[in-house]
């Protein structure tokens, strides 16, 4: 009666400083540091929810056991008490049309509170137990493994027929990546370690054969009595790990695809884009070129460059589309973006000098072949070929050489080349609402350019929308003078993108300047596919669950079968801690083993995606290929998921089993 | 000094959906270090859930074990486990083994679990399966020895790590004659050696009559002397071979 009272109230104490705490420190690192809101929210419910599981632990010892009742209720005590604290501090609200937190939202966060800790402090607790929390600790689990083992049937031939079934078929999957990358010379280059890897799988999948036949054969030979029986629960057991591995391995492909995803649209998104733009809260941005070297200067920074932005209206011919009309400076852009290694045709250079556009046709450059596939944008290129070849632009627009030279250049993405049917050396109109003012009203202002380059970014918007002129004819075409829009940065680490940032506005001594990072820019993109990530994990979590379900079978079987072998032990002395310590430990290997084996599955199946390069339909897509990212630390995270859900599976069979009383399995026979 | 083994006024009683057994109803009785006493009684008297209650294996309805004047069943849970590995062997009525291990590591196993090192405690079973002669069966499984070798291992478990009690459900039940002699002498032995005490359940008369204290259960009471030659007699006909399927 002690113990619980105890351990109730440190228990609610404890829980009450963790919620507090993780307030706090929430509070204390968004003022105090430049954490993206998502580490801050990770870094503050980890610390809690890591409290709470020691927490947990700790009551466990004052509770001489698992103590779920005083967890129970100071979790509740602990939620109510959540409840009206979130309620005096009116946190900001998850959704973004409300400011303030509604009360079911606070309800929400309150259960979830106390629930997290109720779950997380039992989780604690258990380990408190399995650890002697009920009197002496007893950290030793030497017989108890070797019973585990025992039980599992883990003898050397079953782990070497584990390692063997573990190994090969991610093997063999990976020697069919290895051999298509060999054969279409596509995606990953392969080293000669993976091709002997590759030739090793194969072999022991051979060999595996073999002996399977093998043993099947002497089975045959066998009388019918000679034949060892298999007890279900070893077959349980081997459906269990099948069923870990499983879930596993569908969780890492998953995420890994959607990394690959993610990182595409990344790597897409900073190839034409910064890291990030400086900007003024002003309209004036004329000292640009005092600011540029400060700028540069910031340790961090490795680009900097001038720009304008503009939205204009391009037509060529009959064609007429919007755009968003870029001035830049060719010289520092390749700094700051990947712009001159779009090129497909052309050159960036000769937008700023016009002069050195040729009037013969220029044809696009041979290593960008691979980017223009498809069968309907080979018959524009071909038609467009043609087209320059016999109708050279001077004489279409009746220009005399020497005013056609004159022309600035302007470079277009490949889908907007399409689309208005232009190519290096053609003349288009760029057209600018932000006209002259007359007395009828505002009218356009249209210049002709000409096409000096084609750029492929491998994202259809920037193709399509983003043409890029020579900073001081923007200047001259929007009638800015020597006014700029802002400054293009980039950073060492693109991570930190909002840090460096902000540490380059206070080297410029802060306001009116500000930066906005390339997250920031993209917010809606990222934030979208971020949640869809999460669904997807939770999705897929519930399978590795699933799978969990069947440990948590397999081990009521296994200890309803050795009920008797239980209170032998017992008899012998064997102490509660130690009976569950047996259950456990089959449960973690059986969890260990299964997720082992589902890692090894999925990196080998991220692999031949990688090398194999699984076709996507690029009109739908605009990107050829399934990508693929094999994460370490994601992987990292699934194999603790998984084995944290197979420990939780543990739990209920062990305790069971801890409980049983010596007689119970004296009696049977 | 207080005895070894002291059992005051001990109830059993099990219940059968509405039906209540008395099994012990009040059964005292004590125990002097080193002592070595015979336990009778017909079938079905309670003789193993008597040694059950002793053994702190099973807590009695009403009543107190005081072991060395302490109550066992108010120790703590992992007190009384390494109590029961400590100072108390058994040997039970169906000499339960583990299936999955050999004799070697069958009688290993209370050492393992007193956290002996693997050696040591393999090294303690080695030489009491000499001493019950089965230096020849260490790698045996149960499934592989025959009856009265599986005996004689449950009782070198027991002995293992010198417990000061060791309680024997007839431990020579399903032996010849010649082999259950054996064990007992080797019971009569180590309690001679060692000075281990014990109370051994019999159906064999014989064997009761040579031990120095004999004690008859009956009626849920313990009972001074094997009480009339020929109740023990019948009894012990009635009940032989004793214990179902083994
Ligand atoms: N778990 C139980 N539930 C109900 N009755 C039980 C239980 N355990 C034992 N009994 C009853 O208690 C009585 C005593 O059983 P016990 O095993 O102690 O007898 P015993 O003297 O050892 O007999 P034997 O000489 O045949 O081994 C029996 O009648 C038995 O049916
Ligand atoms: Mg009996």
């Amino acid at each position: 009666m002690k113990f619980r009272k105890r351990a109730f109230l440190v228990a609610l104490v404890l829980l009450g400083a963790a919620f507090a705490g993780q307030l706090v420190l929430r509070a204390f690192l968004s003022n105090r540091t430049l954490l993206s809101p998502d580490a801050l929210l990770a870094i503050s419910f980890g610390g809690e929810a890591l409290a709470f599981l020691l927490i947990g632990f700790f009551v466990s010892f004052l509770a001489r056991g698992f103590g779920a009742r005083e967890m129970g209720l100071a979790a509740l005590l602990l939620a109510i008490a959540a409840f009206i604290a979130l309620r005096q501090l009116k946190p900001p609200s998850f959704s973004y049309d409300r400011f303030f937190a509604s009360t079911e939202e606070l309800i929400l966060w309150a259960a979830l509170t106390g629930a997290g800790a109720w779950l997380l402090g039992m989780w604690g607790a258990s380990a408190g137990v399995l650890l002697g929390a009920a009197g002496t600790p007893d950290l030793r689990f030497g017989y108890e493994a070797g019973i585990a083992r025992t039980h599992l049937r883990l003898n050397r031939r079953t782990a070497l027929t584990l390692i063997a079934l573990g190994l090969v078929p991610p093997g063999l999957l990976f020697a069919a990546g290895v051999l298509a990358s060999l054969r279409y010379r596509r995606g990953a280059e392969t080293s000669a370690l993976g091709v002997i890897v590759a030739a090793g799988a194969v072999v022991a999948a051979l060999l595996l054969v073999a002996r399977w036949v093998q043993a099947r054969a002497a089975l045959a030979r066998l009388q019918p009595g000679q034949r060892r029986k298999r007890p279900a629960t070893v077959v349980m057991t081997a459906i269990s790990i099948a069923g870990v591995a499983v879930g596993v391995w569908a969780l890492t492909v998953v995420l890994s695809v959607m990394s690959g995803f993610e990182a595409d649209l990344k790597h897409k998104i900073l190839g034409t884009n910064s890291h990030a733009y400086l900007l003024k809260f002003s309209n004036d941005f004329s000292e640009w070129k005092s600011v540029l070297p400060k700028v540069a200067a910031v340790p961090g920074v490795t680009g900097v460059s001038p720009f304008i932005l503009n939205e204009v209206i391009l037509s060529h011919g009959q064609t007429v589309t919007g755009a968003e009309l870029k001035g830049i400076d060719p010289a520092t852009a390749g700094t700051v973006s990947e712009l001159p290694r779009q090129v497909i045709a052309g050159d960036l250079k000769w937008v700023a000098s016009p002069q050195d556009i040729p009037t013969s046709v220029v044809e696009p450059r041979s290593e960008a072949s691979k980017q223009l596939e498809g069968p309907e944008y080979q018959q524009y290129l071909e038609d467009t070929l043609k087209r320059r070849q016999q109708h050279p632009e001077e004489e279409k627009n009746k220009l005399d050489p020497q005013a056609l030279k004159a022309l600035p250049g302007v470079c277009i993405g490949k889908e907007m080349s399409h689309q208005i049917r232009a190519w290096v050396g053609d003349v288009i109109s760029v057209l600018t609402p932000l006209g002259e003012m007359t007395p009828t009203g505002p009218v356009p202002r249209s210049r002709p350019f000409r096409v000096a380059c084609i750029l492929y970014s491998g994202m259809y918007e920037y193709d399509s929308k983003f043409v890029y002129i020579h900073l001081p004819e923007a200047q001259k075409f929007f009638r800015m003078g020597d006014n700029i829009m802002g400054l293009e940065l980039k950073f060492n680490d693109v991570d930190a993108a909002r840090a460096e940032g902000r540490r380059v506005v206070s080297a410029l001594g802060g306001f009116p300047y500000r930066t906005k990072d390339w997250a920031e820019l993209n917010r809606n993109l990222f934030s979208a596919l971020k949640l869809e990530k999460l669904a997807m994990a939770i999705i897929l979590t519930f399978i590795v669950l699933v799978a969990c379900f069947n440990i948590l079978s397999t081990l009521i079987m296994l200890v309803l079968e050795k009920t008797k072998e239980i209170s032998i032990l017992k008899s012998m002395g064997a102490r509660d801690a130690s009976v569950m310590k047996i259950f456990v430990l089959e449960g973690l290997t059986i969890g260990a083993i299964g997720t082992a084996m589902g890692l090894l599955l999925g990196f080998a199946s991220c692999s031949f995606i990688e090398r194999y390069g699984l076709q996507l339909d690029p009109d739908v897509y605009y990107i050829s290929n399934l990508p693929v990212n094999a994460d370490v630390g994601q992987f990292c995270a699934v194999a603790l998921i998984s084995v944290a859900l197979s420990y939780l599976a543990t739990l209920y069979p062990a305790t069971k089993a801890s409980r049983l009383s010596p007689v119970d399995g004296l009696r049977e026979d | 000094m207080p005895p070894l083994v002291e059992a005051r006024g001990l109830h059993k009683s099990y219940w059968l959906g509405e039906k209540e057994i008395h099994v012990l109803r009040g059964a005292s009785f004590s125990l002097e270090p080193g002592e070595m006493v015979s336990l009778v009684g017909p079938s079905g008297v309670g003789k193993s859930t008597f040694l059950h209650v002793i053994g702190t294996l099973d807590p009695p309805t009403a009543g107190q074990v005081l072991f060395e004047g302490r109550d066992a069943y108010a120790m703590p849970e992992e007190e009384l486990a390494a109590f029961r590995n400590r100072s108390i062997g058994f040997v039970f009525q169906f000499h339960y083994l583990l299936p999955e291990f050999t004799a070697l590591q069958n009688t290993a196993m209370p050492g393992l679990i007193n956290r002996y090192s693997r050696e040591k405690a393999e090294e303690a079973a080695r030489q009491v399966l000499e001493m019950v002669g089965l230096a020849h069966r260490l790698d045996h499984k149960p499934g592989e020895l025959s009856g009265g070798e599986q005996q004689r291992v449950a009782l070198a478990r027991a002995l293992v790590l010198k417990p000061r009690l060791l309680l024997a459900d007839e431990p020579t039940g399903n032996l010849d004659e010649a082999t259950g002699e054996g064990i007992h002498q080797l019971l009569v032995e180590l309690n001679r050696r060692l000075g281990i005490a014990a109370i051994v359940v019999t159906h064999n008369p014989r064997l009761a009559e040579r031990m120095p204290r004999r004690l008859r259960l009956s009626e849920g009471l313990v009972i001074e002397g094997s009480g009339e030659e020929g109740e023990v007699t019948s009894s012990g006909a009635i009940s032989s071979p004793p214990g179902p399927g083994t």
